[in-house]
């Protein structure tokens, strides 16, 4: 398909006076009018713009389609025809290629609408004898359609649509158009117009930290804004939680409060310490009031996987656990919409960020508060590091699941510790070490989550007992599931021993000391 | 890009009906489609309304003096091209003779635009001959519109010998009934209990209509005046077994 030309025309010129123009200078034939509505989706965190692509539910008249396509050029096209408006999510589209490839680019995230353009075109067609189109050209006035249903203009334009194969047609028009008319083609995509004019950026939300700090910064400066940048996060992810859009806004929500808690935990140093109580308490509130839906989300995602696990002629056997997760999904999920609406959630907002942006003080009375950042977030990073190796190397084979748990904990504490302040290492070396440490999360995680999900499914299928949901078959299947998951739980406990010994090696331990406390390193050489 | 023939010894059973609507379909669908006109009769290039004329003729084509994006022409659907008949089509059978591997010059002449479309279409003269070699060579699949008769039958196992005799390892031989009087009791007999071949008939048959017949009047692909007809159902589902057939072939 040839590309086609736009050519930008003023918004104060009137489409009928053009009509005439182009009727009078060229053999063209003139169509009835079509509007047009074209919505363009994308995730929150931009997936498909980060891939490059557009997807697209355009409504005419008489039909309605949903395509991905690449942006700007429009090749790679994938459409489907669909009447009513489109799923929130890619596993909900009828199966086929755009579901498969929508699916692998958005995963767990909804599509949710980025723009509305309103677009009322007048079609013009060169048609020679035979009754062939040799040529399309269209007049256009593109309007924003903003959430409100207010429009405003965004574009009038001649878009040139020529045909492969008629070249000799598409320069005579141009010709007209360009020496005649004066115009000049211009490549405007619309969607980068309807943006601007909502003044969207697109491609800015990242849920990976990776905030610019000076070494001789004040520790406290420096740790305000980190916080200040964690608070954006839950403040940017609120939303979506309270209004359910996809899964991935209240577990991002959750990140930044967790990683706010740590931060606070783990630099208690740095802040006046009353304050700091005061504000401990009410985040470890919140982390407490989204943790239910938090589970269930998980439980719910992983259902099919569950399902899996079993042998088939009892995986519908699961189905009522899926309806008692959805049941208690939709309770907790509304209480917690409302948790998010109360004056306390608000207050806590606004007087931690009010705090965050009060002016430092002169004489602070927490003992690190003045000391740079690159002194202080090494030796509390030294520091957890010591502690995981100690927690580590004290596990043995018998030793009880708390321990693993205490460990996985620290671990936490210590990637936190990395990440925040990984703009004072040198790149390459932290993002090395980060990697070296998630290998031993991923295994302690996957442990702990075994243990909850044991756990949590012996206390659901209690609770279906009481609340009339148990069949004696979706109990057999739950059982086989249990089984399933303590195997699998020993067996990540038996990797447990080559993992840290990986982690705790001599080369490593060399890495982690280089960066985090070069005085020893300065101490060994002569 | 995937290849596909739609031929027939015979004339007249449905092949170039099958090229113009299973493509149009294909593009409506968002794939790039190109159609080949071998035909020197030009149907296809008629039901477009694109004049059969190709510049520089069989000859310049299959010398490459021109190359094959110089003359394709876009059709009046988005997303589907066509390289239209040219009446030195006739003769291609000598102009083919002239090269030394002369039973690969078409697949060789389509490499270069095998990024640029996601099916192709050979609409094929009947007859066999040195242009259906070049076309098996080509294809994938060769779509074969049967009509259920004894000698059209007679017509197909022709084409299997002939296929067979050749070794055309990477080609899926579809027959499909085409034309189906279903108040003909032969036709009635032959589509219940099809001929046996190797890869089978598609299960899809296409009736005889007089809406096919319509497209030399409104030139046009069938399900774009006849849209909600049992006969554009017909080549609708025709295409969605082509398609699940194609899946299933080694890529």
């Amino acid at each position: 398909m040839k590309k086609p030309i736009h050519y930008p025309l003023a918004n104060k010129d009137s489409l009928p006076h053009w009509r005439e123009q182009l009727l009078q200078h060229l053999p063209i034939e003139s169509a009835p009018a079509e509007t047009c509505r074209v919505h363009y989706y994308d995730s929150f965190d931009w997936r498909l713009f980060q891939a490059n692509k557009v997807l697209v539910w355009q409504q005419r008249n008489d039909d309605a389609q949903l395509y991905l396509q690449a942006r700007r050029n429009g090749s790679a096209r994938i459409a489907i025809d669909l009447e009513q408006e489109p799923p929130r999510f890619a596993n909900e589209l009828p199966p086929g290629q755009l579901r498969q490839e929508l699916d692998g680019l958005l995963d767990l995230r909804a599509f949710l609408p980025v723009a509305t353009i309103e677009t009322r075109s007048l079609p013009f067609q060169w048609i020679d004898k035979e009754g062939k189109t040799r040529l399309r050209l269209y007049l256009e006035q593109h309007r924003l359609v903003e959430p409100g249903g207010r429009r405003s203009l965004l574009c009038k334009r001649i878009r040139v649509a020529p045909l492969q194969g008629y070249a000799k047609t598409e320069k005579r028009v141009i010709n007209v158009l360009e020496k005649e008319f004066g115009l000049s083609p211009q490549d405007d995509d619309l969607l980068d117009l309807a943006l601007a004019g909502m003044h969207k950026v697109p491609g800015v939300y990242s849920s990976k930290l990776n905030i610019p700090l000076e070494p001789e910064l004040r520790a406290d400066e420096a740790m305000r804004r980190i916080l200040l940048t964690l608070l954006d996060a839950m403040e940017v992810n609120e939303a979506g939680t309270i209004a359910n859009l996809d899964t991935e806004f209240l577990h991002d929500f959750r990140v930044a409060v967790r990683r706010t808690r740590s931060a606070q935990g783990q630099m208690k140093t740095v802040f006046p310490p009353a304050t700091l109580a005061r504000f401990r308490e009410k985040f470890a509130w919140l982390g407490s009031i989204t943790s239910q839906t938090r589970d269930l989300d998980v439980y719910l995602l992983k259902f099919e996987n569950y399902q899996k696990q079993l042998p088939e002629s009892l995986r519908a056997d699961l189905e009522p656990l899926r309806t008692f997760l959805k049941r208690h999904h939709q309770q907790e999920q509304a209480s917690l919409s409302k948790q998010l609406q109360t004056a306390a959630y608000r207050q806590l907002k606004n007087q931690w960020r009010r705090y965050l942006n009060s002016p430092l003080p002169q004489r602070p009375a927490a003992d690190d508060a003045c000391k740079p950042i690159g002194e202080v977030a090494p030796r509390r990073t030294w520091r957890m590091y010591k502690r995981v190796l100690r927690e580590g190397q004290a596990i043995t084979p018998e030793s009880p699941a708390e321990e693993l748990h205490e460990l996985r904990k620290s671990c936490k504490k210590l990637r936190y510790l990395m990440e925040f302040f990984q703009h004072l290492y040198p790149t390459k070396k932290i993002r090395a070490l980060i990697k070296e440490l998630k290998g031993l999360q991923e295994n302690l995680g996957d442990f702990q989550d075994l243990e909850v999900q044991i756990h949590s499914l012996q206390h659901y299928s209690e609770q279906m007992e009481q609340e009339g949901d148990m069949t004696p078959r979706t109990e057999l299947a739950m059982d086989i599931l249990l089984k399933g998951l303590e195997t699998r739980m020993q067996e990540v406990r038996d990797v447990f021993a080559s993992r840290f010994e990986q982690f705790s090696s001599q080369s490593n331990k060399n890495r982690f000391r280089q960066l985090f406390n070069p005085s020893q390193v300065l101490k060994k050489t002569p | 890009m995937k290849v596909i023939a739609c031929y027939n010894i015979k004339g007249g059973v449905g092949k170039t009906a099958s090229a113009v609507n299973l493509s149009y379909m294909s593009a409506r669908e968002g794939n790039s489609t190109l159609v080949w006109d071998l035909d020197p009769q030009g149907a296809s290039s008629f039901y477009f309304r694109i004049k059969p004329k190709v510049k520089g003729g069989a000859q310049g084509l299959l010398r490459r003096k021109r190359v094959l994006d110089d003359v394709i022409k876009a059709t009046d659907y988005d997303r589907l091209d066509l390289i239209p008949a040219d009446f030195s089509y006739r003769n291609m059978d000598l102009t083919l003779e002239q090269f030394r591997k002369s039973s690969t010059r078409l697949r060789r002449l389509i490499e270069p635009v095998e990024d640029d479309y996601d099916y192709l279409f050979l609409d094929c003269p009947p007859s066999i001959s040195l242009v259906s070699e070049n076309v098996f060579q080509a294809a994938d699949v060769v779509l074969v519109p049967t009509i259920p008769t004894t000698l059209s039958v007679r017509t197909l196992y022709q084409l299997l010998r002939f296929c067979d005799k050749k070794k055309y390892k990477h080609l899926d031989i579809l027959p499909f009934f085409s034309m189906v009087d279903r108040r003909k009791i032969l036709h009635r007999g032959m589509v219940e209990d099809p001929p046996r071949t190797r890869s089978g008939f598609l299960a899809s048959d296409i009736p005889y209509a007089s809406e096919v017949e319509q497209m030399g009047v409104k030139r046009a692909p069938l399900p774009t005046y006849a849209h909600s007809s049992r006969i554009a159902d017909a080549y609708r589902s025709l295409w969605q077994e082509l398609k699940t057939r194609m899946n299933a072939l080694p890529a």
